[in-house]
């Protein structure tokens, strides 16, 4: 009688709590999925048919078939502002990557002092976007900021430079702004996934005669390889959703040079009333992202990367 | 004993939940009428709440008004993103009747013509204000402030440098010429801060060169903005602007901020500022004791850059209009309250004498008090007595073409774009909103005046 009972429930005995973890895991995976459906989903959703409607935000939507999008890749503002993205892709994923790999790397060789200048460096991520933003354009004014006080000391070598009001300097102007606070963030974490490398590698190569930059080249780059490539997917993606810094110093002028494609969104959005127009504008943005997702997604599956 | 407990768990959890959704819903209590509102400086806010908010509130039996104070800067889109989800205040802001006009198409807000019969609105209000708040003869809207746009300058720079105030494009451009010669920037403009300010100098510029009389046909679609005298007006913007003359140049115009010329007028290095009588208010911070210097302002109306146009125009704008939720359950109280708002004209030139804000557009003009500064005053009585009443561009011009007139103005300063591209740029805009009726009928001008 054990024995058959045992036999009869040794089936629902081994499925059964399978069945009951999976149930469980649903539920505790469920909130958050369907809050994900409400608050991202839903407004993805209906952002989509808006765009292809001439929606003003508020009134009733017109379907107008693929004309935002058709106008979307005739816009001369809009080119441009995707072309200002893709510099500022490139700019962001050079300037303050490299950065913050020679600095993590420079700093994880330190014994002493370390944590100072990782707070040093981390201090201005902290800082409100508005705060940081604010105190650069003073700096960056021509009458008032780092060119005038230079040029009291003689050095009129940046004096009367405009570097938000130039059109040829603004971009560049807003994006070292942005890079300032945003390379010690990734310092940090780069020095954190530098402190996960093994460090006997490190010494098995200094007893092959490796130099610094060898050990920096075959050990430590693997090493971090994943924070890395982390890193990379998401300043592509971060770059296509600039808004805050461009927004704050310049508004995407003068003349449209500092223009990225979320600044000429908002406008479109919320001065000019177009929010069908804006909704195709965010469908660009999102498939951006997804393209870039997907085709990391594709590389780390062909070349087998364990991130 | 423990199903029950459950059950009243989900029971209190489902209560919580129905009422943090009706604190979505609304903000106020059943019965206040909800009003959110922006201010310039705490003492105005202070000054509104007593004045208007809480002596509504203690002159009415039922009606109560709750104000939520917003930030000024936003308070635009926060009202257009309240209603695109069916929700706002039961009082409705909005930036004038061009903002209106786009919740009444959407039917966001209510018809007011009973309610302005009721109350005698036309009647209180100056026709041209009144006129501009009606979508298709309705009221939709009613003007809470308005103003102008003049020009500001020195006295004292003024006589030294021995000028009269322009009233006509030679005498303008001999002022702009020996003031740049002086060392001095001719007429204030910039744009770095708020892109859009360069609409001020435009609608000015407009008003000046092609007059009320052009502009009214082209609002109305009679007349075209690629018309011989909109070229010629940009072009002798352009102009003016290559000189220098304006903010400049390119070199400095998305350098400078109105502070920056509000301080270069005080201190003798701008010689004559255009911008909006909004700046009425403030205008003393950068002149005299309150400044550290012995300097003092005062306006001008606009002079006539173009034989065509009669010099003294005012280029009208509504800065504020309220209007009435249609969604609302206090629509009547929100009504008398707006009625409140415009009822009294000591109330509103006591306001504008305490805090220097924009008055409503009443007809009554004659019982100005005399605490009022003399500078405002004057403004409120001659503007309308003059009839030369112009168009500001964010007053009258629809959301999509009002943005591409000072968005893409930028390339005219830079010389990116010529006048004659940028106009037709600004027609086809105009020709998509004129015929998706989202654009306001405009006041008829007075000829000649």
């Amino acid at each position: 009688m054990t024995s058959a009972t045992a036999r009869i429930g040794a089936g629902p005995a081994v499925r059964r709590p399978r069945h009951r973890r999976r149930l469980v895991a649903w539920l505790f995976i469920a909130p958050l999925a369907i809050v994900n459906l409400l608050v991202i989903g839903g407004p993805g959703l209906s952002s989509l048919l808006f765009s292809f409607t001439d929606w003003d935000g508020l009134g009733q939507a017109n379907f107008v078939g693929i004309d935002n999008y058709v106008e979307l890749f005739q816009s001369p503002n809009v080119l441009a502002a995707i072309w200002h993205n893709l510099l500022w892709t490139l700019f962001f994923l050079i300037v303050p990557i490299s950065m913050a790999l020679l600095g993590a790397f420079l700093l994880s060789r330190l014994r002493r002092g370390q944590v100072l200048f990782r707070t040093l460096y981390f201090i201005p991520y902290v800082l409100a976007t508005i705060v940081s933003a604010t105190v650069w354009r003073q700096i960056l004014s021509p009458d008032a900021g780092i060119g005038a006080a230079l040029a009291n000391l003689g050095f009129d070598g940046l004096a009367g430079v405009n570097f938000l009001g130039d059109p040829s300097l603004a971009l560049g102007s807003v994006a070292f702004v942005n890079n300032w606070q945003w390379w010690g963030f990734l310092l940090v974490l780069f020095l954190a996934a530098m402190q996960g490398v093994n460090p006997a590698l490190y010494e098995a190569a200094r007893l092959d005669g490796a130099n610094a930059w060898r050990e920096f080249w075959h050990i430590t780059l693997p090493g971090i390889r994943p924070t890395l490539m982390f890193l990379v997917l998401m300043t592509v993606i971060w770059s296509f959703l600039v808004f805050d810094y461009v927004y704050i110093l310049t508004q995407g002028g003068p003349a449209g040079s500092s223009d990225v494609l979320a600044t000429v969104l908002y406008r479109t959005a919320f001065s000019e009333q177009r929010a069908g127009y804006a909704s195709a504008m965010a469908m660009l943005l999102s498939s951006i992202s997804a393209v870039v997702v997907a085709g990391y997604l594709i590389l780390r599956k062909k070349l087998d990367w364990d991130v | 004993m423990h199903q029950k407990s459950k059950r009243w768990g989900a029971a209190v959890a489902l209560i919580a939940a129905g009422g943090l959704l009706a604190g979505c819903a609304s903000s106020g209590s059943s019965g206040d009428v909800t009003y959110w509102s922006a201010f310039v400086s705490k003492d105005t806010e202070r000054y509104y709440q007593e004045h208007y908010v809480d002596a509504f509130n203690e002159q009415s039996d039922d009606a109560k008004v709750k104000m939520e104070v917003k930030q000024l800067q936003n308070l635009g889109s926060l009202t257009d993103t309240a209603f695109s989800a069916g929700r706002g205040a039961d009082v409705v802001y909005s930036a004038g009747p061009s903002s209106a006009l786009g919740f009444a198409s959407a039917k966001r807000i209510d018809a007011l013509d009973d309610y302005a019969a009721e109350y005698g609105w036309a009647d209180k209000l100056q026709p041209w204000a009144y006129q501009a708040s009606q979508v298709d003869g309705t009221l939709y809207s009613v003007p809470v402030e308005y103003g102008s746009i003049v020009m500001y300058y020195n006295p004292g720079v003024f006589e030294e440098h021995g000028w009269t105030v322009p009233t006509t494009l030679a005498e303008f451009e001999q002022v702009a010429t020996e003031a740049q010669a002086a060392g001095m920037m001719p007429v204030g403009a910039g744009n770095s801060g708020y892109q859009a300010q360069s609409e001020w100098y435009l609608s000015a510029f407009l008003n000046m060169a092609v007059g009320p009389e052009k502009l009214y046909q082209a609002l109305t679609g009679e007349a075209k903005f690629t018309d011989p005298e909109f070229v010629d007006a940009i072009t002798l913007f352009q102009q003016q602007i290559d000189k220098k003359w304006w903010g400049g140049g390119k070199d400095r115009w998305f350098t400078n901020t109105d502070t920056d010329l509000f301080t270069g007028l005080a201190d003798g290095t701008v010689a004559m500022y255009i911008t909006g009588t909004w700046s009425f208010g403030d205008a003393g911070r950068y002149f005299g004791e309150a400044a550290g210097n012995d300097a003092e302002w005062d306006w001008a109306p606009l002079p006539s850059l173009s034989d065509d146009v009669a010099p003294g125009v005012y280029p009208m704008a509504i800065g504020t209009s309220l209007s009435v939720n249609s969604a609302s359950k206090q629509a009547d109280a929100a009504a008398e309250y707006i009625d409140f708002v415009i009822d009294d004209p000591a109330r509103s030139y006591d306001y504008l004498a305490a805090t220097g804000q924009n008055p409503p557009p009443l007809s009554d003009i004659a019982s100005m008090p005399d605490t009022v500064d003399e500078r405002s005053a004057r403004l409120y009585t001659d503007a309308p007595e003059s009839g030369n009443l112009g168009y500001a561009s964010w007053t009258f011009f629809p959301a999509a073409t009002d943005t591409y007139l000072w968005s893409e103005f930028d390339k005219i300063i830079t010389g990116d774009l010529t006048p004659q591209a940028y106009l037709e740029g600004l027609q086809k805009v105009f020709d998509g909103e004129l015929a998706a009726g989202k654009v306001i009928t405009p006041f008829e001008p007075v000829p000649g005046a």
